[in-house]
């Protein structure tokens, strides 16, 4: 056990000095918080504190940020619970229990098993993770540049075609992103591209302006253009936080399934937390003990989605550490805090940077600890936070938002730009494109682009090179399927329907 | 004719298919540098360029596909064309106006008095029931940041050095 050794001498060696620690603990807190608060993202939220954390030590920072991803989920639940408007979506899916319990009066439970099925399913997901990830890791040596651009084709494919309602919006989303992406100066041959003559863009667009132009500056004029009007109410916890013997009853299989649903799909390339938390929603649905209690406040609806939503997030951590690549939005600006200390995340980083991964790993076990602490008997300052004013509370975002691109460059540039980016994230928001593809794209483009040039140069120009190796040619006939097969699917269906009505 | 529901939807799929134009358009103007292994720095932005048509043509046929159907009543359920909300555009002129007023004068006036004004213009903008609250708020969430970041060592513009 490899693995365990690694985690134990130099994993908590590095996570338990008080520095990380403390970083752990702001991490977390400031993660629950924004989950809590509508509005912003863990994505946005990681993407605004890139500035900040330049100035401190990598693994201090990719400790902190790691805190914030998983804390945003935990404090998601509470908003979703007692607001019923989900901060994230992951949260959807507890919405729809979850609230109908606190209007029951019974919110203090599906607080509790709620966060005690993030803390369950976090933490087994993370035993997965460090048993796993090596494993991958040495796989992953072997793949040269043909398959690593492969696996980045099946990337951008599974994020576009498995997010959102329809694919072509996907595939919108994506290329885009790809575009942005090229703005700048190419490495290889210092070529400027797409920069039309602008001084300021040869250095590409910030992934701070995007981020946050299309999480805070694009949901703030959507939410002033169409959704001025609505009017929330927040449910009280009821008589008491704990669950009773019933109800612990009732949540422990679920938190069980909801973890192994939602750790696979971390895993892979299919945007993050919304498909485990819907699966596991109709998985409870199918085995529940009272079925005539869904859709009226059933605690397996919450269990089970609130555990896969914790295990998929852990999940996305084994491809962004093995192989570098991300597979949700937050997952992307991960990759980029990585590249800001020109660290690059993939097999070689276990060697190269162990105190790194391990002590990030071994914070994953410290924060979910904090996490289950900081929401359960704490959960009453969080609920304090839902009285914030939303007019307030997007100023704030905006002023936020504002100074993020600001301080990059003390420039008014940046402003324009992320006024134009938040005219696109109002676009994309009302025509419900989804964003993931395009931060993916975005991140991902550049790097796909350097993995191709370097297949093609080892192999003289032989395009064929990506069809020729086998493994490189599975993975892209699976991106293939994947594009092509649920179309036909459907087609198949329609043609079927017929003759059977 | 002109009501037809996916009118919308149509018009931002041709934009997308516009964009890649002018992205294949500024390809055929950059310099064939470094070509290597016949990959130049045109190629991978090609495929992009490609990407955008191709998929803003396939948006542009699912949108025309409620072509026919002008009346809102046919498309109850129809999954290609997202239910339009009713637009508040009184919110989103003030928001993009405040927006653009701060970008215009973080330079001049630092950045708490251009923070105190994107924030009270937010909250006027998501129709605030509060507005002298929300005034005196607005400027203590902007003297709260600037000094918080201060202390974090972010350099932010400022009319009076160290204070505002």
């Amino acid at each position: 056990m490899d693995a365990l050794h690694s985690l134990f001498t130099v994993g908590f060696a590095t996570a338990l000095t008080f520095s990380n620690l403390l970083w752990a603990l702001i991490g977390c807190t400031l993660g629950t918080a924004i989950g809590v608060l509508p509005g912003i993202g863990p994505a946005a939220t990681v993407a605004l504190l890139l500035p900040i954390t330049s100035r401190i030590d990598p693994t201090g920072a990719l400790i902190m940020l790691a805190g914030v991803y998983y804390g945003a989920m935990f404090g998601g639940s509470t908003t979703s619970i007692l607001l019923n408007t989900p901060g994230e979506a992951g949260s959807i899916v507890s919405a729809l229990e979850g609230n109908k319990m606190a209007r029951a009066g019974r919110g203090g439970p599906a607080l509790s098993t709620a966060a005690i099925g993030s803390f369950l399913a976090g933490t087994v997901a993370t035993v997965l993770l460090t048993l796993l990830a090596p494993i991958v890791a040495d796989l992953a040596l072997k793949l040269g540049p043909a398959e690593n651009f492969a696996i980045m084709v099946l990337a951008f494919v599974a994020v576009s075609a498995v997010v959102g309602d329809v694919p072509q919006k996907g595939f919108v989303s994506l290329f885009i992103g790809l575009a942005i992406g090229m703005i700048g100066i190419e490495e290889q041959s210092g070529q400027a591209r797409f920069t039309m003559g602008v001084l300021e863009l040869t250095d590409g667009i910030d992934i701070v302006v995007i981020a946050m132009g299309l999480f805070a500056v694009g949901e703030t004029l959507y939410t002033a253009t169409y959704e001025n009007r609505i009017v929330s109410r927040i449910e009280g916890i009821g008589k008491s936080i704990w669950m009773t013997k019933e109800d612990w009853r009732r949540s422990w299989k679920p938190w069980l399934r909801g973890t192994l649903i939602g750790f696979p799909f971390g895993t892979i390339p299919a945007g993050g937390t919304e498909m485990p938390t819907f699966l596991s929603y109709s998985a409870e649905k199918k085995l529940a003990e009272y079925p005539e209690e869904f859709g009226k406040g059933a605690i397996e609806g919450v269990a089970g989605p609130e555990a896969a939503n914790n295990a998929a997030v852990t999940g996305t951590l084994v491809p962004l550490l093995t192989l570098g690549i991300p597979t949700s939005a937050t997952a992307a600006i991960m990759l980029s805090a990585f590249q800001q200390y020109n660290i690059t995340p993939g097999p070689l980083l276990f060697d190269t940077n162990p105190e790194l991964v391990w002590g990030l790993i071994a914070s994953l076990y410290i924060g979910n600890v904090m996490l289950l602490i900081l929401n359960l008997p704490l959960v009453g300052i969080w609920i304090q936070l839902l009285r914030i004013p939303r007019p307030l509370l997007y100023g704030g975002i905006v002023v936020l938002a504002t100074m993020g691109a600001y301080s990059l460059r003390q420039s008014w540039f940046d402003l324009l730009l992320l006024y134009i980016v938040g005219l696109m994230g109002f676009a994309m928001k009302r025509f419900d494109i989804p964003i993931v593809p395009l931060i993916v794209g975005l991140i991902l483009g550049p790097m796909a682009e350097k993995h191709f040039r370097r297949a093609m140069t080892i192999s003289q120009g032989d395009a064929t090179v990506f069809l020729t190796r086998p493994l490189s040619l599975s993975i892209l006939s699976l991106a293939a399927l994947l594009l092509v097969g649920p179309p036909l699917l459907r087609s198949w269906r329609k043609m079927r329907r017929p003759q059977q009505a | 004719m002109t009501q037809w529901p996916g009118r919308h939807q149509a018009y931002l799929a041709i934009g997308v298919i516009i964009l890649g134009l002018i992205m294949a358009f500024q390809i055929t103007h950059m310099s064939a540098g470094a070509g290597y292994a016949r990959v130049g720095p045109q190629f991978f932005p090609s495929l992009i360029a490609a990407g955008l048509v191709i998929s803003g043509g396939a948006l542009l046929l699912k949108s025309t596909r409620s072509l026919g159907h002008a009346d809102p009543a046919d498309l109850q359920g129809d999954e290609d064309v997202p239910a339009v909300p009713d637009a508040e555009w009184r919110g989103f002129i003030l928001v993009s106006g405040t927006l653009i007023a701060h970008m215009a004068l973080i330079g001049l006036i630092g950045f708490t008095l251009a923070a105190w004004l994107l924030c009270y213009g937010v909250c006027r903008a998501l129709d605030t029931q509060h507005r002298v609250r929300d005034l005196f708020l607005s400027l203590g969430l902007a003297l709260a940041l600037f000094h918080l970041f201060r202390l974090l060592g972010v350099a932010l513009p400022s009319i009076i050095p160290g204070v505002l």
